[in-house]
């Protein structure tokens, strides 16, 4: 027991920062937004990509019998790959054009119906998607 | 796993939040607020006329649509202001207004009927709509929005301009 406590405490020490890191540059993405953009473009974007990523994140999980490795941050990544056309928009002075779809529906994923509360039940299914196979590889007693 | 709760019911108690902070001018659809991309639903469609000459053949326009007490800061941030392709400036107020030391076309709107003519959707909290078209150069509305901030926001103007 006790010879687990030094591997252990790096690790979450790890683990926390990444959580931090990710936490900030997240509400970096959302400043980078302005007013009444902020409130509904980041919403959708963070649903989408982290959605995916936490499908992505259940299917790697399962295949290598372990939880993936900073969580937080596949999440982010899946933002990001979201939001690029916004990022191109922001500081390229680039328009959206319909082909930005690529880009996990970054144009069209604003017209499901329900809007962004449709993509936050997605979020939440994709969400327990990844936590029922965490429950699985957990060792049974 | 708590953790993994912990997050996800306080995106949903954040998502919330932001759902209940719209301002009265803000569209009560946002996917059609400021969506960054021409030619949305039923665009383009051709501009109705402003003033006479305005929108003008083979000319770039930009129609802004305001509350009065809208009217100074927009044509502040106008002044001398460059934009892509140099269009023709317009002004719509939603009442009576005073001077505007910007190069633009300032006309009166008080009952919004101009701007029901170019498509512009209701505000949340009714009233005249604050916002702006972009029409192209064969007078075909490119691009509409409301946008009650629009005077902070001119570089996303310039962003749609060099769009069309």
């Amino acid at each position: 027991m006790n010879a687990a406590r030094p591997a252990t405490a790096p690790r979450v020490v790890r683990l926390c920062l990444w959580c931090v890191v990710a936490v900030v540059v997240e509400v970096g993405l959302y400043l980078s937004y302005r007013g009444h953009d902020a409130r509904f473009h980041w919403f959708t974007h963070f649903f989408v990509g982290s959605a995916v990523a936490l499908v992505v994140m259940s299917v790697v999980a399962l295949r290598t019998r372990r939880p993936v490795p900073v969580p937080l941050v596949w999440l982010l990544v899946g933002h990001l790959f979201a939001m690029l056309p916004d990022l191109a928009f922001t500081s390229g002075h680039v328009a959206h054009q319909t082909w930005m779809d690529v880009f996990l529906g970054h144009v069209s994923s604003h017209f499901v119906p329900g809007r962004n509360v449709t993509w936050y039940l997605v979020f939440l299914a994709a969400t327990a998607c990844y936590l029922v196979v965490l429950d699985r590889l957990r060792p049974r007693q | 796993m708590s953790t993994w709760l912990a997050v996800a019911g306080g995106l949903g108690l954040l998502l919330v939040l932001a759902a209940a902070a719209k301002g009265p001018l803000d569209d009560a659809d946002p996917a059609y607020q400021r969506p960054g991309i021409l030619d949305l639903g039923e665009l383009p469609v051709p501009a109705p006329t402003v003033a006479q000459g305005l929108p003008a053949p083979g000319r770039a326009a930009v129609v802004f649509f305001v509350r009065p007490d809208q009217l100074k800061p927009l044509c502040d941030a106008l002044q001398g202001i460059e934009l892509h392709r140099q269009p023709d400036l317009a002004v719509v107020v939603a009442g009576s207004f005073g001077p505007c030391n910007a190069e633009a076309t300032v006309v009166a709107d008080p009952h919004a009927r101009l701007a029901d003519s170019y498509g512009l959707r209701a505000p949340q909290g009714g009233g005249a709509p604050a916002g702006y078209a972009v029409v192209d150069g064969v007078g075909m509305i490119r691009y509409r929005t409301l946008d009650p901030e629009v005077t902070d926001l001119l570089d996303e103007v310039e962003t749609i301009l060099r769009a069309t």
